[in-house]
Formats: structure tokens, C-alpha cells, sequence
């Protein structure tokens, strides 16, 4: 070990019971810590499965920890202070190399974290008792796959290639999906409950109302498609179920990051730190919640909602905010003309030329304006929202892109809806908006 | 209470996944193969000149915005002016750096998308599956490469091999005795001159050394009928054929023999560029290559390869000529082929040649038959009885 972080478990153990006592006194209500402790290598590792300990096989994982190593060792990134994964007891890794000031930074943002795991509205159905064995029982089931020789690896594979293109194309918002089953029962209630009334509908139409617009396309081909295998249905649901595991994460980044570092601040400003660990604590901080010009600093924006809201309303409303609310609906409710304009957030648009020019400031005039486009590029917004129309009757599956204003990327979606094509069998159709008009993919 | 673990597996998770995207890093090269070939100088590159290979199919597409007039960012400026329509990226400076525009993945940090490998790496990708046919090479003692190698100092030698490590530290070794004997005092600051026995002069040997030698000879037919894209797949088959050659052999000669009805030993600009008109004689690009040998190759020292291009036709007459001088070439070269190049909608009159050398066809002898560009590689992987799927 180097001078600079000759400490030992002991020590971590320590500091972390004064964590955890002052975390405590507050009110924070976690999931038990397990720390894992690891070297730079392991962390990216850790870092390509999102944290998973144990995590399905697949050759983009593989493609995502060469990314990170590269960009880490040429210097042009540098790795997470903290990862810590949503689950009961959370599981958070230490890098060896850190500082050991660093170390105890870390350990407090991770009880933040693991608070917001356990208590924000978002996170109830994710199962974070279950999720860790649930993939590690899912790795395994891939892997029994992938060694079948009437499967193999060429067919798992592409199946995940196949289902990865539209992984996060499904449930948004906390909306119950109804199944099929449950779209006939409604639909025989309401031929009865017409013919009560006098009115006779075709029963042989009946087909034809089973199908809502469904923008849970996974859980859609699961259902309508026919013919699956065993493997492949295993497949579509443990590729969705990742989804459903990870889409608050996605919905709450900036709420989330900022609960946490609003904890470290407070929690390491009542530890009584000498002065060698306080000082470089304040540097990290500072470098942690800093604004990044011209891009969203999560951990930066979410901070200064906490710290707004402790001022001006108490830290019971920061209690009530980290349970009820997601990312969105924090800067719609909580973010006004002031904080727009202290943030000094600016809207930019891609000119026709290339160039990039400031479209709207937050002036009086446009603030509502940036607070929209900022509404659109904060977490699920920033992903394209397509959804099952409807079958033909040649089979064409037909879908659409709810268009917001932002065109697709079309070479993309052509990419995409072939996988689509993959997976339904049939021909698959794709209608969206490309500069005004209409467009068929 | 928390936990804490020392992290001690030395298992590296990500082994398996990482080896599964080189794999196909590695068949997306494979399969981009004929993209690159038909650019690259045939000869006279060095293995460390590097290529850009587009690799296809290991991205991964989502549905993604692109950035029509709709689609804007937000970004904070907290504490600086900022004023609306200031620009804050130039589109040409842009470009300038090498991003494209309106291209998925430049904007996105596809890192990937294009493949830098030396034409070494390229090689050893290419052809790592593929194997010599199983002839022994052929090694000769007359044939030699000189191999210098360092061999400890000498006090004479020529002044550019002077060693300055060795000759100071003689000084160094002198000063001391000196100063131990009394003869010379450090501090008084006088200067301590190098001496002529001080110096040390680097010493090298040359050394001869048999070596496996080859030569390929390229032969091509150039009539009239050979047109721009026929020409274009023999050349993109003929580079990756001498690619592979290179990278099996320490010295490598290469022959080129581009003939109509006559054959002339051309270099490899004139036998890519220059057309001709005229007849066809199979015969005389081979009876050529012979002769060649005769002269400068000797068969019982030299690997001989030996590959003809032509779109098939030839006079009816020179035929069994063809087939006479073929077979000689068939028995003294290690490996030798006759590539037919028809491409698709082409029709030929009269007899094909790849039927007149079918009779001929051995372990080292093979006939191909080339019609587009995606048949080079399974082609040529055929050639040297690659495992190489022809799935694709």
C-alpha cells in the first residue's frame, strides 16, 4: 500500500459507524452496506454490468468495459467515485486507489443513495430484495442455453442483439399494462353490458378491439407472437425485467445524485474532521456538485434542489420530495424563474450548417421555453418513444413514434426495426415524422 | 452496520464478453475485407503501415433522436454571459477535426466504427485460420540474410560506432586510479583530458543465414476483354494473396507477367494500369513464368507460387498449350491457381478455361472462380483450405 492510503478495514469500519450514527439522528432509513473493495481493473468490470455482482453474458458488456479501460488509460476519463446498486443490502464498491478521505466521502453519498433506494415511490416494484439472485438465476438459465447444443451461442446471442435494440421501449410511467387477457375480459363486458342496452355489435369484430397502442413492445412480442420457445420467452422477460429494474434509476439520476451529496455534506460536516481530511473533502465536493458549462451536472442540479428546498421549506419537505418525486416533476414543481436564471441554463440548437448557436436564455420570455427542452433531455425523455399501433391483416406489425417535436435518427431506426423484424417474423412497419412530413421506415 | 470486503477472486468477469467482442471485431473485418483490398498498393508497403477497416455490426442501435431543428440541448452557463443566438460550436471547425455530419455514431463516440490495424494485425487476423497447403518449405543455403548483431567493444573502429557509455567510463576508472595514486589532485581544477586508450568502439557482427525463400508470380491476362472491374478483383484476390505470402516468408519475390497473346514482365503499376488490345494466349503468360524460372529461380531452392487472372477466354487453338504449360508450372511450384473472373450478367463464348484446367485440379493445384467482390475472401480462404464460413 502507498502512503496515501495506508488504512486499514478497521479504519473504514470506524468511520463508518459515525456515519451511520449521524445518518440515523436524521431520520435516513437504508438498506444495509455491503462494501466491496476493489482495484481499478475490477471496478470497470463491476462498472460494465452496471454493478450487477452477477449478470447475464453478452459481448456488449464485453465491447463496454474495453470502451472504459480505453478511455481511462488514455486519460480522457476518469472512473466513478462511488457505484452502488439498488438492492437489499446494497451492495457499493470501494476502489483500493482512493484516498482515504475519499473512502469516507464515498460511504456516506452511499447511505444518501441507498435511502433513496428504499424510500422513493419509483423504486417499489423493483424487488431489491430479490434482484441480485434473480440475475444471478438468469445467468445461469442463459448460460445453460448458450451450452445446449440445440440452442448455442450464435442464437442467444442474437436474440439479446435482438431484444437489446428495444429494451427500453416499455412501461414509462407507473400504468398498469393490461394484458390480453384482461383487454378480452373488458372487451366481452362491454359487448354484454351494450347488449343489455339493446345494442347488438358484431361479435366476430370483437378480434379487432384486443389490441391497444402498447408501448411496452417487449412484453407485447411476449404476448401476440405466437410461436416462441421456452428459451426465448426466458429471454424476453429477463431482458424486460432489467429494464423495469433500472428505469427509476433512469427516471430519478438527478434527484437521486442529489440526495446523496446533500447527505455526504451534511453527515461529513458533523463528523468534526481534522483539518488534512476536511480541506480535501471540500475540494472533492466542490468538484462533485460543480456546474458543468454547457451540460446538465446531475449531481450539481440536485443538489441545488435540496439545498433549495431545506431553505426555504424545511427538510421535512426534502423528505417528502425524495419519496414522491422523480426527476421531472422535481423541476417542474420546484425550479422557477429565479433558479433558472441563478442556474444560468440556456437552450442550443444544431443549425442546418453544422454550427451550434443559443437558441433561448432563461429571460422572463423563455425560461418556460429551456425549462421544456431541459424537461426533454432528462432521463427517460431522452429516449424515443415508440409504440405497437396496430397488425395488419397480411401480419405487418405496425408501430409509430410518438413525435415531440425531435425527429428520429433514421438510420437508426431502420437498424432497429430490422431487429424488430427478427423478433416478430413478419414484416414490420414504422411510421414517424422526419422534417414535417411523414415517414415510413 | 455496513459490511466490508476485500474484493478477492482474481476471476476477470468480463473475460468472456471482451473475447466475444474481439471475435466479432475480428469476422467484421473479415467480412469488410474486399472494402479495403481493392485500395491498397499491391507492394511496397511495410507491415507497420496502418489501414482503416469500417467495422459493421458491433453497434448497438437503438431508437435514438437525431438533431433536426426540434431536437435541442439544455446546458447550464452559471456565472458567465451568455446571450441568445451566440454560437458555441463552429460546424466547419467541426468537420475540420474529422467528424462527419449527419453520420450516426460520430456524434455518439462510436470508437469502433472504424478499425485502425496495420497491415501486420490485418494479416494475422486474415489468415491465422488459413494454412500452406502441407509442402515443406524449401530452404537454401546459397540463398542468405544478413543479420547484424552487436558484439562487444573494440578500442578501434570507425567514429560513428564510437561507444560514449564505454569511453567515460574508462576516463572515469582512469581519474580514480589517478587520484588514488596521487597524480592527480580533483580539486585543484585542472582538467582531466580523455586519452586515445580511453576510447571504446561499438563492434558488430554480420551474420549470414539460410533463410525459406519464395517467389509469386502474377500472372494476368490484359486483352481487351479484361476490363476496369475484372481488373479490380484480381487485383483486391492478388493483394491478398501476396499479404499472405509475406507473412508466411522472411523474403518474398514477386514476378509480374501481364501478356495478350505475348507476355512481357511488367512492374506492378503497369500491370494493374495498362490495357491492351487484342487476342488471348493462355499459354504465353505461362510459358513466360518458365522461363523466368529457368533463368532466375531455381526450383530445387525457391518456394515458387504461381496465380493466373483471366475472364476465361482464350483461342480455341492455344488451349492444349496452355494446358501442357500449366501442368509444368503445376509440378515445380509449391502452390499454384488459375482464378477465372466473370462477373455477374457476363457471358462467355466458347469453352470457360476453369473447365480446360478442371482435369488439372490437385492439392496444389486449384481452379476459382471469381464474379463479385464478396467472393474474394471465401475465395481465397477456399485457396489455402481456410476453416472461413461461407454463411455470410
Amino acid at each position: 500500500m502507498t502512503s496515501n492510503n495506508n488504512y486499514s478495514i478497521e479504519d473504514l469500519k470506524a468511520w463508518d459507524d459515525k456515519i451511520c450514527k449521524i445518518a440515523r439522528s436524521h431520520g435516513l432509513d437504508w438498506y444495509p452496506i455491503n462494501y466491496e473493495i476493489c482495484n481499478y481493473y475490477e471496478m470497470i468490470g463491476h462498472m460494465a454490468y452496471h454493478g450487477m455482482p452477477s449478470h447475464y453474458n453478452h459481448w456488449s458488456y464485453g465491447k463496454s468495459f474495453e470502451r472504459t479501460h480505453f478511455f481511462y488509460n488514455s486519460g480522457q476519463q476518469g472512473l466513478p467515485y462511488e457505484l452502488i446498486i439498488n438492492s437489499d443490502p446494497s451492495i457499493a464498491y470501494l476502489m483500493l486507489q482512493n484516498e482515504f478521505y475519499l473512502q469516507v466521502l464515498i460511504m456516506a453519498h452511499c447511505v444518501g443513495h441507498s435511502d433513496f433506494f428504499k424510500n422513493n415511490r419509483c423504486f417499489k416494484e423493483t424487488d431489491a430484495k430479490n434482484m441480485v439472485s434473480k440475475m444471478r438465476n438468469a445467468k445461469k438459465r442463459i448460460q445453460g442455453y448458450i451450452e445446449d447444443p440445440l440452442i448455442g451461442q450464435d442464437r442467444v446471442e442474437n436474440f439479446i442483439d435482438d431484444l437489446h435494440t428495444i429494451r427500453f421501449q416499455t412501461q414509462r410511467y407507473n400504468i398498469p399494462r393490461k394484458s390480453k387477457s384482461e383487454i378480452m375480459a373488458e372487451e366481452i363486458a362491454r359487448y354484454n353490458r351494450l347488449k343489455a342496452e339493446g345494442i347488438e355489435l358484431d361479435f366476430s369484430k370483437l378480434e379487432n378491439g384486443l389490441l391497444r397502442p402498447d408501448h411496452d413492445i417487449l412484453s407485447f412480442l411476449l404476448e401476440y407472437k405466437t410461436n416462441w420457445k421456452t428459451w426465448q420467452m426466458d429471454l424476453i422477460e429477463i431482458v424486460r425485467d432489467e429494464s423495469r429494474y433500472f428505469m427509476p434509476q433512469i427516471k430519478t439520476k438527478i434527484l437521486n445524485e442529489g440526495w446523496a451529496s446533500f447527505w455526504h455534506y451534511k453527515i461529513l460536516h458533523e463528523l468534526n474532521l481534522s483539518e488534512d481530511y476536511h480541506v480535501p473533502f471540500m475540494k472533492m465536493h466542490n468538484a462533485v456538485v460543480r456546474p458543468h458549462i454547457g451540460g446538465v451536472n446531475p449531481y450539481h442540479l440536485g443538489f441545488y434542489i435540496f439545498q433549495k428546498l431545506e431553505r426555504e421549506h424545511g427538510i421535512e419537505k426534502c423528505f417528502e420530495v425524495r419519496e414522491i418525486h422523480d426527476d421531472v416533476s422535481a423541476i417542474r414543481l420546484f425550479l422557477d424563474e429565479d433558479d433558472f436564471r441563478e442556474l444560468n441554463f440556456f437552450s442550443h440548437q444544431k443549425q442546418k450548417n453544422g454550427d451550434v448557436i443559443i437558441s433561448e436564455v432563461a429571460d422572463h420570455d423563455d425560461w418556460k421555453v429551456v425549462r421544456s427542452d431541459l424537461i426533454k433531455n432528462t432521463g427517460i425523455n431522452t429516449i424515443p418513444q415508440i409504440y405497437v399501433d396496430r397488425i395488419d391483416k397480411d401480419g405487418t406489425l405496425v408501430l409509430k413514434h410518438e413525435h415531440d417535436g425531435r425527429d428520429l435518427e433514421i438510420q437508426y431506426a431502420e437498424r432497429v426495426v430490422d431487429h424488430i423484424k427478427n423478433l416478430w417474423g413478419d414484416q414490420v412497419k414504422l411510421y414517424t415524422i422526419i422534417e414535417d412530413e411523414i415517414w415510413e421506415v | 452496520m455496513s459490511i466490508f470486503k476485500k474484493h478477492n477472486t482474481n476471476a476477470d468477469r468480463s473475460a468472456t464478453d471482451r473475447r466475444r467482442h474481439k471475435e466479432k471485431i475480428e469476422k467484421a473485418i473479415k467480412e469488410g475485407i474486399h472494402d479495403i483490398v481493392a485500395e491498397e498498393s499491391i507492394i511496397g508497403q511495410s507491415g507497420k503501415k496502418k489501414i482503416k477497416i469500417p467495422v459493421r455490426g458491433i453497434k448497438e442501435y437503438q431508437f435514438v433522436f437525431g438533431r433536426n431543428q426540434g431536437s435541442k440541448g439544455v446546458g447550464s452557463a452559471q456565472g458567465q454571459d451568455i446571450k441568445k443566438g451566440q454560437k458555441i460550436q463552429d460546424g466547419k471547425k467541426q468537420q475540420g477535426r474529422g467528424g462527419k455530419p449527419n453520420k450516426p455514431g460520430n456524434e455518439k463516440g462510436e470508437e469502433f466504427y472504424d478499425v485502425e490495424i496495420s497491415l501486420d494485425e490485418l494479416a494475422r487476423y486474415l489468415f491465422d485460420d488459413l494454412n500452406l497447403p502441407d509442402l515443406a518449405k524449401k530452404s537454401n543455403n546459397s540463398v542468405t540474410a544478413e543479420q547484424i548483431k552487436r558484439k562487444g567493444y573494440r578500442p578501434k573502429g570507425i567514429r560513428a560506432r564510437l561507444s560514449k557509455k564505454e569511453t567515460l567510463k574508462n576516463k572515469i576508472r582512469r581519474q580514480k586510479q589517478a587520484v588514488k595514486n596521487g597524480t592527480y589532485d580533483p580539486d585543484s581544477g585542472e582538467r582531466f583530458p580523455f586519452h586515445d586508450d580511453d576510447l571504446k568502439y561499438k563492434h558488430i557482427e554480420v551474420k549470414h543465414k539460410p533463410i525459406t525463400n519464395a517467389v509469386i508470380f502474377f500472372i494476368m491476362d490484359v486483352s481487351g476483354s479484361m476490363g476496369k472491374s475484372k481488373k479490380f478483383l484480381a487485383r483486391s484476390f492478388f493483394f491478398l494473396l501476396y499479404q499472405f505470402i509475406r507473412y508466411r516468408y522472411e523474403k518474398i519475390d514477386i514476378v509480374f507477367i501481364s501478356h495478350t497473346t505475348e507476355a512481357n514482365e511488367v512492374n506492378e503499376d503497369d500491370f494493374f494500369q495498362r490495357g491492351s488490345s487484342g487476342g488471348t494466349y493462355i499459354s504465353s503468360g505461362l510459358n513466360k513464368s518458365l522461363d523466368i524460372i529457368n533463368e532466375r529461380y531455381n526450383p530445387s531452392s525457391w518456394n515458387l507460387y504461381a496465380f493466373h487472372c483471366s475472364d476465361g477466354e482464350n483461342w480455341v487453338e492455344d488451349n492444349p498449350k496452355a494446358k501442357l504449360a500449366m501442368q509444368s508450372l503445376i509440378d515445380i511450384c509449391q502452390l499454384s491457381g488459375y482464378i477465372q473472373i466473370i462477373p455477374e450478367g457476363d457471358n462467355i463464348y466458347g469453352t470457360e478455361m476453369a473447365d480446360v484446367f478442371a482435369p488439372l485440379i490437385t492439392d496444389s493445384f486449384k481452379v476459382l472462380k471469381l464474379t463479385k467482390k464478396e467472393d474474394v475472401w471465401p475465395q481465397f480462404a477456399k485457396l489455402f483450405g481456410g476453416k472461413y464460413d461461407l454463411k455470410q
